[in-house]
């Protein structure tokens, strides 16, 4: 039934309630969900040639929370990691439903769940939360990063190793597994990007991203995390929000830094990244007053 | 006959007499990796006790379509868990749009072994071609344990073979160099074995699919050869 | 007979009594085998002033039939923990894979210091029991070989029935009986391990392994040695037993009087 109370919001009527369509067809719980999103602090996702950054603008919400606790980027399995905006504790319930999607992939398959099918799995997670009258949509935009191991994987606990001159018949030259970036939206929409931006600085973060030609492949981790620092900060809106930390998190390839692992990036390199970032910030301000002197 | 099958209270039926007389792959079997992919190989003897069940029988089962086991040890439980496998990996294919590697076939069969162990008397061996891995061989013996392997021997009469098998292997062989090993073995042990006997089955998996071969014992096991 | 197939080759109700479901199910409480199939056999261990040495052998055994000889025993848990695993074989893997999602659970934070010996020894030891208690018990011996919480070498073990113990040497299934008591002779109590460096314990477990390999009649000359010190893990994993003793077997003639 149709309150007559809500008459007088936008949705009159048609947005009280999952599972109902609008005349238009529109579902209303979902698009504000989005809204949720949109008031939550920028989150990016980079695909680089030899691996994926993820990173964070996390608002500092009150000055008695203690500097770099409470992480917001999280691991998956060893090689995925997952950011978010939005509402906080809807990321959290996202994470530990990747973790035991993640868990129940490897007690059925022996073996790492490749990124494809955990976005895929989260996607019709999210999706089903659209589709009833008892539960909310998610509050939260997901970036979903993986590493899927260039390296032939054993079965996890299998002992033994095939013949000594490995095996035979392999097509030589193909490449197998890579970076792997998604973007999940509250809708349950998901699709692969080079690069991901969400919360509320995503418009100038997606410009940004845009400007690096990341479908070429050319951009490798380390410019990758330096790009991922300056967009933050680029995003960043000193007038709305005064401070806030920059979290950074990265899988690199197996010969890489990380060894096709998801972990924090190191606090030398973030912090050489951050001071980059602001020193590119103080030039553009720089430009801009020399255009004025004009 | 059907009294046969109750309990001693004449209305339920006496599982652990019925378990007795099941059919059993008294066996050999074996895989192997060779240059351009696997070969399986069986004999084709199934036994109640002494007396042949049947003579021409298929050990070798599909479970996708160049993933491949060998069957040793209660012809029920074995074909129950190919079914299962063969279930799993079909979903497998469809719903990740990628097929299944050997990998995921020993661990779905590893999974169904070990977690059954109480239940089942089934001694496996999976082989595969995939193109990201080419060829593997992996064990499952009875307890549930995965063994990956260069080349794998299985059923009673594979005891028979060890010696012959260590002392001719090499690796990467040719295609038809796998063959002779594989046929050398099983004559061995058909042999010596009275669990085994028939005809040598075998199937070649490489790049270009699944390709069966029949040996046959009035022919001394010289053809008619891939089918 | 009627129409119910679940009925079809049953007595009839009107001359037994209705049938009693409770028979369908196989009666009795649920039964759990075991006994182990596929086997290793003996690891060793000791402590030395700076870490702890372990090894075990490359075999698994199909009854008396040596199956598989290239089963690595020793699990490197992290920087400093090594699992030695002695038992039925498919139950080692289940409990590498159960460590495995341990480690992956551990590392959603990355704050967190990592698991020590100690804490692994606990947690291993309590999953023993547990499977004892359900009457399904994991066919193994564990050692468990590493550093505790501070620093200090650690060893212990662990057994099917949740039964643990802690030495400076330890030792499993043949072990406990032909390298034990070798190994003590260096090592007979806590204060011996000061006076023990890391080249004395290497080469002590390893002529516990070569005595070993000449009187377990399940062992192989193959085998997984491990070093845990405040380094890391040194592994390696296919070493060979060297400077065995057998040129005295031409002196031997008959089994009594005989000369020639």
């Amino acid at each position: 039934m149709v309150s007559p109370l809500a008459d007088t919001s936008i949705g009159t009527g048609y947005d009280l309630s999952n599972s109902v369509f609008s005349p238009d067809g529109r579902n209303f719980q979902v698009e504000y969900a989005v809204k949720a999103v949109e008031n939550g602090g920028t989150a990016v996702g980079i695909r680089c040639k030899d691996g994926v950054v993820l990173a964070l603008e996390k608002l500092v919400t009150s000055r008695l929370l203690k500097a770099g606790a409470n992480k917001r980027i999280s691991t998956i399995d060893r090689n995925i990691g997952v950011v978010s905006s939005g509402l906080l504790p809807d990321g959290r319930h996202f994470v530990s439903r990747a973790r035991d999607e993640a868990a129940s992939w490897r007690s059925m398959y022996k073996a790492p769940i490749p990124s494809s099918a955990l976005a895929n799995r989260m996607g019709s997670y999210v999706q089903a939360y659209t589709l009833y009258s008892s539960v909310r949509p998610f509050g939260v935009t997901a970036i979903v990063a993986g590493w899927d191991s260039e390296a032939e994987l054993p079965v996890d606990g299998q002992v033994g190793a095939g013949p000594k001159v490995g095996s035979g018949g392999k097509k030589e030259g193909q490449k197998h597994g890579g970076p792997f970036l998604y973007m999940i939206e509250p809708s349950g929409l998901y699709w692969g990007y080079y690069g991901a931006a969400t919360g509320k600085g995503r418009q100038i973060a997606k410009s940004e991203l845009e400007k690096l030609n990341l479908a070429d492949g050319e951009l490798s981790l380390e410019e990758g995390v330096k790009e991922a620092a300056r967009i933050i900060y680029v995003a960043h809106d000193d007038n709305k929000d005064k401070e806030f930390e920059l979290e950074m998190t990265w899988i690199s390839s197996l010969s890489g830094p990380t060894k096709g692992r998801h972990e924090e990036v190191p606090k030398e390199l973030r912090e050489e990244a951050e001071k980059l970032a602001k020193k590119s910030l103080d030039d553009d301000e720089d430009e801009e007053e020399e255009k004025m002197e004009e | 006959m059907a009294t046969g099958m109750l309990g001693e209270d004449g209305i339920h039926i006496d599982m652990n007499h019925l378990k007795k007389g099941e059919v059993n792959l008294g066996t050999s079997i074996m895989a192997i990796n060779f240059k351009d992919g696997v070969i399986l190989g069986a004999d084709s003897r199934t036994t109640t006790g002494a007396y042949i069940a049947n003579r021409v029988t298929d050990k070798l089962t599909q479970v996708h379509d160049t993933i491949w086991c060998c069957r040793s040890g209660s012809a029920a439980d074995t074909q129950a868990v190919a079914d299962i496998v063969h279930y799993h990996l079909g979903t497998y294919g469809i719903t990740n749009d990628e097929a299944p590697t050997t990998q995921t076939a020993a661990a779905i069969f590893q999974e169904l072994c070990y977690e059954n162990k109480d239940q089942l008397s089934a001694g496996m061996i999976i082989a595969g071609y995939d193109h990201r891995h080419g060829g593997q061989v992996y064990s499952i013996p009875l307890g549930g344990s995965l063994h990956k392997q260069a080349y794998a021997i299985g059923g009673s009469g594979s005891t028979y073979i060890y010696g012959y098998c260590d002392a001719n292997w090499r690796e990467n062989m040719t295609e038809a160099d796998g063959i002779g090993f594989v046929k050398g073995a099983l004559q061995e042990a058909i042999k010596w074995d009275g669990s085994s006997g028939g005809v040598i089955r075998m199937v070649v998996l490489t790049a270009q699919g699944a390709q069966r071969h029949l040996y046959l014992p009035d022919q001394g096991y010289a053809g008619p050869g891939s089918q | 007979m009627n129409h119910l197939p679940q009925a079809w080759g049953r007595p009839r109700d009107d001359v037994y009594g209705a049938y009693d479901h409770s028979h369908f199910q196989t009666s009795g409480p649920i039964q759990h085998t075991q006994s182990p199939i596929v086997t290793g056999t003996s690891v060793v261990a000791a402590k030395f002033k700076d870490g702890v040495v372990i090894a075990a052998d490359n075999l698994a055994s199909y009854g008396s039939l040596a199956r598989f000889t290239d089963v690595k025993r020793l699990r490197k848990f992290n920087d400093q923990v090594v699992v030695g695993f002695g038992g039925d074989v498919s139950d080692m893997q289940y409990l590498d894979r159960l460590l495995n999602s341990l480690d992956i659970r551990e590392n959603y934070s990355s704050s967190e210091t990592a698991l020590n010996a100690k804490n692994l020894h606990t947690y291993l030891a309590k999953v023993m029991y547990k499977r004892r208690s359900d009457f399904n018990p994991l066919w193994n011996h564990l050692l468990i070989a590493g550093l505790d919480g501070e620093d200090k070498p650690f060893l212990a073990s662990a057994d099917l029935l949740g039964t643990t113990f802690t030495s400076p040497t330890l030792a499993t299934g043949f072990g406990a009986h032909l390298a034990q008591p070798i190994l003590r002779r260096t090592l007979p109590d806590d204060a011996s391990v000061e006076d023990v460096d890391q080249e004395t314990a290497v080469k002590l477990v390893k002529e516990a392994m070569k005595v070993l390999f000449y009187r377990d009649a399940r062992s192989m000359d193959r085998y997984s040695i491990a070093v845990i010190t405040k380094t890391g893990v040194e592994l390696h994993e296919d070493e060979k037993l060297e400077n065995q003793s057998w040129q005295f077997a031409e002196q031997i003639r008959g089994y009594g009087t005989q000369v020639n």
